[in-house]
């Protein structure tokens, strides 16, 4: 059985790949371990008092929340699923947690769901990635009907 | 090497806020101002000649020097200089002889020259003194008025901007001033802008300490877990309606921010009210969005609920209890016309998605929401009950805000979290050095005369009407505050709205610090960018897959501030007139 990790958010974008990997992991018998990968960098655009240590422990908290979501519903579609949160640059977390889960596969989402990427952008971050890890990372097709 | 910098590191993290205390401190006590010979001189004040300097606006010219020259005299006989007041005693000396002339002096005014009539003269050879009708400056736009300028503008648009920090923005423009004061001001003295000594007189450390001791205050709090506890208990008594769990979380939010910092309201209550949206099957935006507008309103009640309410209450002598007479009232309106807007503008976002959430879930939210430590939060609910008393009951015995907030924040340490290196490292240092370095760049464009241009522009608006400076006012600072940061804003106008209200009739009963309070609070709602809770609320929202754009935000924002804005200025004219 391999490992197919898909980088997922919240939101109805996140359902669509999140649906996408499902599907995937259910025609090959793969188990799914969806990754969620924040960083803070926003907060240096709040000029009043922040406490980075508090977010930290929300966003992980919120993010536990959400990968159960994701869990749940991989689950309740007949796949083995689990999560993983890391903090961090996107690209090299992406990378790290890629190697370490022993994926097989990596699912990326849309642009409007990876927030600041353009499509151009993340084809670039997937092709990369995919050299240096020698596992290949797709995005998830625009075609992939929602739910 | 790497040795010495780990060992300063280290001295910086235990001991950095204690350091910085100190620094600040010491700055205060530099900033007061000595015993001054005036004090003396008034207990005789006979053969010397009285007197008081304004401006073209009848405001006190204090720091003017006042010089009597006696006929063929090659200096000065005698020398004084002008009080906060703009009074001034010059003794005379004992060989006074006519004719004699005063010659009045100051940065950024142009010289003022009197001769004494001979009968004045005999006054004064009689052994009498004398009392002059006030001498009136006229302001002098040299050099230094423009480089000041340019550089409190350039300052506001490097922060607009983002290019730098804010408080590294403001530290610049402090440093260029210092520069060309003591550089272009040793080649020309029309470079002049202002001295050290001058200029941190202007640092309002009332509002220093007032905030640091809050920041406390609220740190202790914010580890409590209070705010996801509050936000959980509005979906449990909500029993899964959506428009009462907007409607609680709105007052909660509102009374919360009142209160406490509405930054770190936000940045704890939105990761749990995003779940609980999640939960219920609604669009997270559809919680979001009012909860943080009503953030933003609901700061304005107290006098701690924002920190332009700081600034204000502090400049204009306001205490918790005035903001909570004059302005709670007008705020529960503002509300009220909020919470209408919300259920109607969110109706559809609020119709929950089929489906019903697991027990795994609802288990894991109830965890999320969980208070960690009862008697923590229990110690810190009532040391916090205690410093609003004081801060009530407290000017009963002229407590100021900011020994109350001391007060309050010493109580927190010693009650509740004896770990006082953790809590300094709580305190928020850059943004208390920001405001030092905004007070003394304000402290310089005062000196130069661009308030008081910008004040006498105004004046001439609104001529001799109490209700049209309050409206001129209200709106204009909520429309500048929605695009410019809005505590430079505030700072920069209050001594501008200071003239106003010691010049326009009617305006006793501060109904223009009022109208500013409420003008760059409710701008707050008006952009993305207008105000730190909005940007904390949409970065975190985004990470949750629900990115909320410049635009998005206007398209509520905008009707929520005039909305907001209107309530605010029939309150203020209803309330005051």
């Amino acid at each position: 059985m391999s490992i197919i990790l898909c980088a997922t958010r919240g939101g109805e974008e996140s359902i669509h790949t999140q649906d996408y990997a499902i599907q995937r992991a259910k025609e090959g018998g793969d188990s799914i371990v969806f990754l969620y990968i924040f960083d803070l960098d926003f907060l240096g655009h709040v000029k009043l008092n922040a406490r980075p240590d508090l977010l930290t422990e929300e966003i992980v908290e919120m993010a536990g929340f959400l990968m159960l979501m994701a869990v749940e519903r991989a689950e309740y579609a007949g796949v083995t699923a689990s999560s993983l949160i890391r903090h961090g640059k996107f690209a090299a977390e992406l990378a790290a947690a890629a190697r370490s889960s022993g994926a097989s596969l990596v699912i990326l989402g849309r642009p409007a769901e990876q927030g600041h990427f353009k499509e151009s952008g993340l084809v670039t971050l997937a092709r990369t990635l995919s050299d240096e890890t020698g596992i290949p990372f797709i995005l998830r097709p625009a075609e992939q009907p929602g739910h | 090497m790497k040795e010495a910098i780990a060992r300063a590191k280290n001295w910086y993290d235990r001991w950095g806020g204690v350091a910085a205390v100190a620094l600040i401190t010491a700055l205060w006590l530099l900033s007061l101002p000595p015993v001054l010979p005036a004090a003396r001189a008034e207990l005789n004040t006979s053969n010397a000649i009285v007197g008081s300097v304004l401006d073209a606006q009848g405001q006190p010219v204090s720091e003017s020097l006042v010089s009597l020259w006696l006929e063929e005299g090659e200096a000065p006989a005698a020398t004084a200089e002008t009080s906060p007041d703009g009074s001034f005693i010059l003794s005379l000396p004992p060989y006074f002889t006519s004719p004699a002339r005063l010659e009045i002096s100051r940065h950024h005014f142009t010289d003022y020259a009197y001769t004494l009539s001979a009968e004045e003269s005999a006054v004064l050879a009689g052994g009498d003194s004398l009392v002059l009708e006030d001498f009136t400056l006229a302001r002098s736009f040299g050099p230094a008025f423009w480089v000041a300028t340019v550089i409190f503008i350039g300052m506001l648009v490097v922060m607009a901007l983002e290019r730098l920090h804010n408080a590294l923005a403001a530290l610049l423009a402090v440093a260029v001033i210092f520069a060309i004061t003591f550089a272009g001001g040793a080649i020309t003295e029309s470079l002049f802008i202002i001295d050290f000594e001058h200029d941190l007189a202007y640092i309002d450390f009332e509002v220093i300490f007032l905030l640091m001791g809050m920041m406390i205050v609220v740190g202790v709090i914010e580890e409590t877990g209070i705010f996801q506890w509050l936000a959980y208990k509005a979906y449990q008594l909500s029993r899964g309606k959506a428009w009462l769990m907007t409607l609680i979380l709105m007052l909660i939010t509102a009374v919360i921010t009142a209160l406490l910092d509405n930054v770190a309201t936000m940045l704890l209550i939105t990761p749990i009210t995003i779940q609980i949206a999640l939960a219920m099957g609604v669009n997270p935006l559809a919680l979001l969005f009012p909860a943080l507008m009503s953030s933003n309103v609901g700061g304005i009640a107290t006098l701690i609920g924002t920190p332009t309410n700081i600034l204000i209450g502090s400049y204009a002598g306001l205490g918790f209890t005035d903001f909570l007479r004059d302005l709670t009232p007008g705020v529960l309106m503002m509300l009220a016309g909020l919470v209408i807007f919300a259920m109607f503008y969110f109706r559809r976002d609020r119709r929950a998605a089929p489906g019903k959430v697991s027990p795994a879930l609802l288990k894991k939210l109830a965890e999320n929401a969980r208070i960690p430590d009862r008697k923590k939060l229990v110690k810190a609910l009532i040391v916090l009950a205690f410093t609003l008393m004081l801060f009530i009951f407290g000017e009963g015995i002229h407590l100021t805000p900011a020994v109350s907030a001391i007060i309050g924040a010493v109580a927190m340490l010693l009650v509740v979290n004896p770990d006082i290196e953790e809590m300094m490292r709580v305190v928020d240092w850059t943004t208390l050095v920001f405001f030092m370095a905004l007070f003394m760049v304000v402290g310089a464009i005062e000196e130069v005369g661009l308030v008081s241009t910008i004040a006498v522009a105004i004046r001439s608006v609104v001529g001799e009407s109490t209700a049209l400076a309050g409206i001129v006012l209200l709106w204009s600072s909520s429309i500048l505050s929605g695009v410019v940061d809005n505590i430079p804003f505030t700072l920069a106008m209050l001594p501008a709205v200071g003239y106003l209200n010691a010049t326009v009739p009617g305006t006793a009963n501060n109904i223009l610090f009022y109208a500013l309070a409420i003008g760059v609070a409710t701008g707050g709602n008006f952009t993305l960018i207008a105000s730190s809770p909005n940007l904390v609320v949409a970065g975190i929202a985004e990470r949750a897959g629900y990115r909320i754009s410049f635009v998005d935000f206007i398209k509520v924002g905008a009707p929520v501030t005039l909305i907001t804005a209107a309530i605010g200025m029939a309150w203020v004219l209803l309330r005051f007139l």
